[in-house]
């Protein structure tokens, strides 16, 4: 019994981040299942998330709740013979989505909804002691987004709809310093800040014909801002501390824009395909700043270039139906290129192009009540690179399994 | 939730999210690294901060090398470890606070270790462990090589000679019937003479006097032809320039700070002479037998010794009230003859090893370009600078042991490029660094 409390305690405490470049692509179970497609076809509430203007498909209000437990586990090689490796810390993080969806009164071409959801996260954790930790001991980023949307169907078949996103998040971030003690012990240095930043989600949905879907939505970028983080630095040896003062620092985490294309298709009664794109503005990351309060001669204001690609992830999802849709299977995949550059490759974020195998179960329980479940794999590329900034070069290698559950209950 | 998470450590189980890439395992190439031989002096056996102990041993390059030769078959590499870690035979450097009877407020300076040293018994014999691997013997010359009887003069060789009152130092490096070897012979030469100041009495086995090329010449055949002589494999290293290191940088040529009224006083002093104070920075002023009354100031590129007194500056006049003794200053000569003086080894160096066949690891380039540049590792900034470089330990001359690594590494390219090997390279940052209290 004790040690499920401690299972049930870490996944708690493990928050929403995870690591990779710090996209997340899970904000609704039956996507994830389908290779993280959706902004097509309305198949429930979490369209708040993928296509506001689909939400005008809403017959009934509809309450979302879905989590996950993503696993990424990371290998870092340094050089390619020997038998120096490090496996980063192995880490579940748990993101989740909570939408409602509701048409405003009745026979109404408006449909209102909110939704909570973690787009955006990282986090990696590599022990204390290891080589790189002059770069990198432990980073974590997590956001949560508010989002009230409100949809509005112009005709039959074409609806549009827009949302304020408000979002919050914490970022952290330590690595040692090349500082030695008399005793031998190496000094940290640690930021830890709350983000905030506003963006905005709109939405256009075309019911092209009975059986044929489009969507076409753009999320704004969001920057996440460090209005006042704490700069903490631990074990400085004494006759130097003075260069080394605590002190407050101000930062700005952008968070990409997307747009996103997509076109569902139902084939027949039991089988319906969907695909999309998505262009990611990446190329936002251009780097990583810290302004610090108080500078010194050793403590300067930092600007870590990173220089992230702009990129198109492409995405393919299938659904079949059995037992007059009782029950359905879904299956997808997806393309996603890394928008980490040659010579930019550091290990706080060792991204690689990746495929994802994706698969689900849809069950409606009942009337009201329908279960999802999705299982997500992704294929990464073992990259060999390095920081030029760092001098850190390596071979990475990440494999990842998120499973997630959602359920959802309509009010009909 | 739970459910799903034992579902996922069900599948983990099955290795499917586990990565599983592996580094390949290490290639020797055409050498048989089994018994290594390291030949060499100061740097060679492990000296930093200005001693010998323990953990500078741990940290010498040929250790860490001997460390990286495992994974290629290398065998047990032994060091003729002193006991303790204060420093032998005098304490080693350390940062502490000083208080010069004419400072107002204590300072962090380089001081040796206070208190009682742990160097019981470190004095004997220890062969019985050997035969050593690494034969870095502290203070050597090249041609202390082929002296007979060397070691009664040298307390390292003493304590890890098999014959230390009869054989040639050669002949000692013959006893591991090594099958690998690094040779970084040279150094000493002309450093001895260049961290004295250049002074040197003319007393006939005067240490301090720059070895002759052509002597040099002699012993580095000598030794190089011993070593080879087993049909052994192996790597010779460069003499760096020695003048860039900090121990005759840390102190700028320029750097006697003077207010109004000391300058007008002293420039009514030396008045008529070519001595001439402004307020703020000031070149020192040194003595010089050669200039007309038997002093000048320091000129731009002529460098002063890190070790100089600060007290005898600051309460007894040095280099402004009286001129600094010569032995604190290299002058512009005694720098061209230091020059001089590596330049010629290294074209020896180069000659002979072409003569032997064997690959030269050019060091001294190496650390050009980190003098220029610097250099990094993984995060972590190396430069010249003494103290905040991490390279040089307090004593300027020899590395910290992250330092050495970056030596390692060097010699690991050159072998692997040489021999086709595939060694993989010593992890700096495991290393030790500078300690600041």
């Amino acid at each position: 019994m004790k040690k499920r409390f401690l299972l049930i305690g870490s996944l708690l405490c493990s928050s929403m981040a995870f690591g990779q470049a710090y996209q997340l692509n899970m904000q609704g179970m039956r996507q994830l299942a389908m290779g993280g497609s959706g902004a097509a076809i309305p198949w429930d509430a979490s369209s708040v998330f993928y296509n506001p203007g689909a939400l005008s498909a809403m017959e009934n209000p509809q309450v979302y709740a879905s989590m996950n437990a993503v696993m990424p586990r990371t290998r870092y090689i340094s050089a390619p013979t020997g038998t120096d490796m490090r496996d980063a810390e192995e880490q579940v993080f748990t993101p989740y989505n909570v939408y409602f969806a509701t048409p405003v009164g009745y026979k109404t071409r408006f449909t209102a909804g909110f939704g909570i959801y973690t787009p955006f996260g990282t986090g990696i954790s590599w022990a204390n002691d290891w080589t790189g930790r002059y770069i990198v001991q432990e980073m974590r980023l997590n956001t949560t987004f508010f989002q009230p949307t409100l949809a509005y169907q112009i005709t039959d078949d074409i609806s549009i709809g827009a949302g304020f996103v408000y979002g919050i998040g914490n970022f952290e971030y330590r690595k040692a310093l090349p500082l030695i003690d008399a005793n031998g012990n190496e000094a940290t240095r640690e930021l830890t800040g709350r983000t905030s930043g506003v963006g905005f989600n709109v939405g256009l949905h075309v019911k092209a014909a009975e059986n044929v879907h489009f969507g076409l939505t753009y999320r704004s970028q969001v920057n996440m801002k460090i209005r006042r983080g704490f700069a903490r630095f631990n074990n400085v040896p004494n006759s130097i501390s003075g260069s080394y003062i605590n002190t407050a620092f101000e930062s700005t985490l952008p968070m990409p824009q997307v747009l996103t294309a997509a076109v569902g298709w139902d084939v027949s009664e039991w089988v319906t395909l969907q695909l999309e794109a998505n262009y990611t503005g990446w190329a936002a990351y251009d780097s990583l700043k810290f302004d610090f309060d108080n500078n010194t001669d050793m403590l300067r204001d930092e600007a870590s270039a990173r220089r992230y690609r702009n990129s198109i992830t492409l995405r393919a999802g299938a659904k079949i139906n059995f037992r007059n849709e009782r029950w359905s299977v879904m299956l997808g995949t997806a393309y996603v290129p890394t928008p980490v550059r040659e010579g930019y490759l550091d290990p706080s974020m060792p991204d690689a192009v990746h495929f994802l195998a994706t698969g689900g179960l849809s069950w409606k329980l009942s009337k009201r009540i329908s279960l999802v479940g999705a299982l997500e794999y992704r294929f990464y590329e073992v990259r060999t690179g390095k920081s030029l900034e760092y001098a850190f070069k390596g071979k990475y290698h990440t494999k990842w399994l998120n499973p997630g559950l959602a359920v959802t209950y309509d009010f009909n | 939730m739970k459910k799903l998470y034992i579902l996922g450590a069900m599948v983990c189980g099955l290795a499917a999210c586990k990565p599983n890439i592996e580094p390949k395992a290490p290639e020797r190439g055409d050498a048989d690294f089994s018994r290594y031989l390291a030949v060499g002096s100061s740097h060679t056996a492990g000296i930093t901060n200005g001693s010998l102990y323990l953990e500078g041993q741990k940290n010498s390059y040929p250790y860490m090398l001997a460390q990286q030769f495992r994974t290629v078959g290398g065998g047990e590499f032994k060091q003729p470890l002193v006991p303790g870690e204060h420093g032998w035979p005098k304490g080693k450097l350390m940062l502490g606070n000083v208080q010069g009877p004419c400072d107002t407020l204590p300072y962090l300076a380089v001081v040796p270790f206070r208190g009682a040293l742990d160097t019981t018994g470190t004095h004997l014999n220890i062969y019985s462990q050997g035969p050593f691997g690494n034969m870095g013997i502290p203070q050597t010359k090249a041609p202390d090589y082929i002296v007979e009887g060397f070691a009664l003069t040298n307390p390292f060789a003493r304590r890890m000679f098999n014959k230390p009152a009869t054989a040639r130092p050669v002949e000692e490096l013959l006893l591991l019937n090594h099958t690998f070897f690094t040779l970084w012979l040279g150094v000493e030469d002309v450093l001895n003479y260049a961290a004295a100041g250049g002074v040197t009495p003319p007393a006939a086995n005067n240490r301090n006097l720059i070895t002759s090329p052509a002597l040099f010449s002699i012993a580095y055949d000598s030794v190089l032809n011993t070593i080879t002589r087993n049909g052994a494999k192996g790597v010779v290293l460069t003499i760096p320039d020695v003048l860039d290191m900090p121990y005759f940088r840390a102190l700028p040529a320029k750097s006697m700070e003077l207010d109004l009224r000391d300058a007008n006083r002293l420039n009514l002093k030396y008045n008529s002479t070519q001595v001439h104070f402004d307020v703020g920075m000031n070149y020192y002023l040194i003595e010089d037998k050669t200039a007309p009354k038997g002093y000048r100031q320091l000129r731009e590129g002529e460098y002063i010794r890190m070790d100089v007194p600060m007290d005898s500056i600051r309460c007894a006049g040095w280099g402004w009230e009286v001129p600094m003794p010569a032995v604190w200053v290299l002058t512009a000569d005694e720098i061209q003859a230091v020059r001089n003086a590596i330049n010629s080894y290294n074209d020896i160096i180069f000659t002979l090893a072409k003569k032997y066949s064997v690959p030269i690891s050019d060091v001294r380039y190496f650390l050009q370009t980190v003098q220029e540049d610097g250099t990094q590792y993984n995060g972590a900034n190396y430069t010249y600078d003494f103290i905040q470089g991490g390279l040089f330990s307090l004593d300027g001359l020899h590395f910290t042991g992250r330092g050495n690594a970056l030596i390692a590494n060097h010699i690991i390219n050159t072998i692997n490029w040489h021999y086709g090997s595939s060694i993989p390279y010593v992890d700096a940052n495991m290393y030790s660094g500078i300690k600041q209290p």
